[in-house]
């Protein structure tokens, strides 16, 4: 859906922002663009929706370069969130959220429709938020009615530049999730800048990691995690990365790969959701809580056990032997 | 009952109040006896300032909004409005009256309207540039990522948020004029600095105040009266 071909930004003509990007963001996929302050990813993706030119090279979007498309038709067909949330103070909740569709002259009724499911979606009831105008909305409600916006006019592409990132860590987490939730069900094609390992880890199909306006690896979470391609995104990533990538994996996936334990009676035992992430097994164990834990599907149904030594096995089958 | 008997009602008890204070007693009178005189030079005042502030707000603020985009130009067409501001404005008369004899209108109206857009131009110039230059530069970005045009960011995100400090502006101006306004009388322009230059001409104490405090009392009135338009035309999510 979105092409990158040889993207390169000068600034000055000799400062070089991006050099030679060439990756893919196929349709319905998520991808995280990642790296230090100054990386250019934030450059980057508003080279997509054209905020920032481009010198050289150039961006396919749905098969049409975005240098030759027209800049306000194509923005409209673009969802853009930004880390402030950018909603115009003036206008009340409704006229924020639903801009786009005004500007595309919808009839009243299919906006106040569109603005309902919206509402829903993002989790905020409509008619009390309806006429309140974004002051009086906390940061995280904010957000929300941005994400709203963007969603709008149901555009196939977003931009999200850092869209949690002045959220404190509570209302984060919580956006996440609901963002995950809501992408499940839309499968938008999303670029999305972040520069947050862990938010990355969490959200992304694709990780970009950039450094200094190059590519540094572009690959799935797990993969970036088990195996950097070079010591900067090793160090990037962190040194607890296997940890990181432990939540990548559900307990479901490791029962896939391995037999489980039969339940052992000599030893603590705790119940398990079979689609918790082995993350939340780990640190069960750990804490020493159990010493063993017994996987169950929804319906309640004994699997199995799973101990630190099965986890072991597991991440060494996905390190050492998978590509 | 007639107007002059309806203020003698009002002001006559005020002035017994004021029996052993000869200025302020002196004052009263005067006003009772005078009102439909006075009434007349406000209302020439008005129409005076009232119409150079109405071209002066059309001059001035899309002149504020280019600068916004300029910033080449703004510096040039700020300088020359407040280069404007520096002229004194007995000058100023002084300098319309060869410039429009020119067109048979050296003296009268026409000359003290022009003065005074001229002087209002650096405060609705100068809030419009700063009002326009100093929205959030994160709405603007998500008014351009959305997908607005120049024209539709401006009426429908830009003004909306600029409207209390341009109004701002406008009230400066206002003020400004309706003082500076007095001295139009010079160069035939009516208004209250006729009662002023009169009482001057007469050596009448009573009288020179009565001008300066009618042209005090117009100023506040005024500047309460665009309060009010400026609380219409604010949108409520900008209100704090």
């Amino acid at each position: 859906m979105i092409h990158f071909n040889d993207v390169t930004k000068v600034y000055n003509g000799n400062v070089k922002a991006i050099e030679n990007m060439n990756f893919n963001v196929e349709d319905g996929e998520l991808v995280i663009m990642l790296g230090p302050s100054g990386c250019g990813k934030t450059t980057l993706l508003r080279m997509v929706n054209q905020l920032e030119s481009i010198t050289d090279g150039d961006i396919m979007l749905n098969g049409k370069s975005v240098k030759q498309s027209n800049k306000i038709e194509m923005r409209r067909n673009i969802g853009y969130v930004i880390q402030s949330n950018g909603l115009f103070p003036n206008m009340n909740i409704e006229d924020n959220a639903m801009i786009v569709p005004n500007l595309l002259g919808w009839d009243r009724k299919k906006m106040r429709d569109r603005f309902n499911t919206l509402m829903e979606l993002v989790g905020l009831n409509p008619d009390q938020y309806r006429k309140r105008f974004p002051h009086e909305l906390s940061g995280g409600q904010q957000q929300r009615v941005g994400v709203a916006r963007a969603l709008a006019a149901d555009p196939p592409v977003m931009l999200m530049d850092e869209p949690f990132g002045a959220l404190d860590p509570i209302i984060r987490t919580h956006l996440q999730e609901e963002f995950l939730q809501i992408q499940k069900e839309l499968k938008k094609t999303i670029l999305f800048v972040s520069h947050d390992i862990d938010e990355a880890v969490k959200m992304a199909d694709k990780i970009a990691l950039l450094k200094g306006g190059q590519m540094m690896q572009f690959a799935e979470p797990a993969k970036m995690l088990n195996k950097p391609a070079n010591s900067f995104v090793a160090e990037f990533v962190g040194q607890d990365r296997v940890l990181k990538s432990m939540s990548l994996y559900t307990v479901k996936d490791l029962a896939t790969a391995l037999t489980l334990k039969p339940v052992s009676e000599s030893l603590e035992a705790q119940n398990i959701n079979e689609n918790l992430s082995l993350r939340v097994a780990i640190s069960k164990l750990l804490n020493q809580e159990a010493d063993q834990l017994i996987v169950e599907n929804n319906n309640g149904t004994n699997k199995g056990s799973i101990t630190l030594d099965l986890i072991e096995q597991f991440l060494h089958r996905e390190i050492k032997e998978s590509v | 009952m007639g107007i002059t008997k309806k203020v003698e009602v009002y002001l006559g008890p005020l002035q017994e109040k004021f029996r052993r204070c000869p200025p302020i007693s002196d004052l009263i009178d005067y006003f009772t006896s005078n009102f439909t005189f006075v009434l007349g030079y406000t209302w020439d005042h008005i129409k005076l300032v009232g119409s150079a502030i109405i071209i002066a707000i059309v001059i001035g603020v899309p002149l504020g909004i280019y600068c916004s985009v300029n910033k080449y130009a703004a510096s040039t067409i700020l300088q020359i409005a407040s280069i404007m501001m520096t002229i004194p404005s007995l000058a100023l008369f002084g300098i319309m009256i060869p410039i429009l004899s020119l067109i048979n209108e050296g003296i009268g109206t026409l000359p003290a309207i022009i003065a005074l857009v001229l002087y209002s131009q650096l405060p609705i110039i100068r809030n419009t540039y700063t009002a326009i230059s100093n929205v959030d530069p994160d709405i603007r970005d998500a008014a351009n990522g959305i997908g607005l045009t120049t024209f539709q960011r401006l009426y429908k995100v830009e003004l909306p948020n600029a409207i209390p400090l341009i109004m701002a502006g406008v009230r400066t101006a206002t003020v400004l004029n309706i003082g500076v306004g007095a001295i139009a009388t010079l160069i035939g322009a009516g208004g209250l600095g006729g009662i002023i230059y009169q009482g001057i001409l007469r050596n009448n104490t009573t009288m020179i105040l009565a001008g300066a405090l009618s042209v005090a009392v117009l100023a506040l009135i005024a500047d309460l009266f665009l309060r009010l338009i400026e609380n219409l035309f604010t949108p409520k999510g900008v209100k704090k």
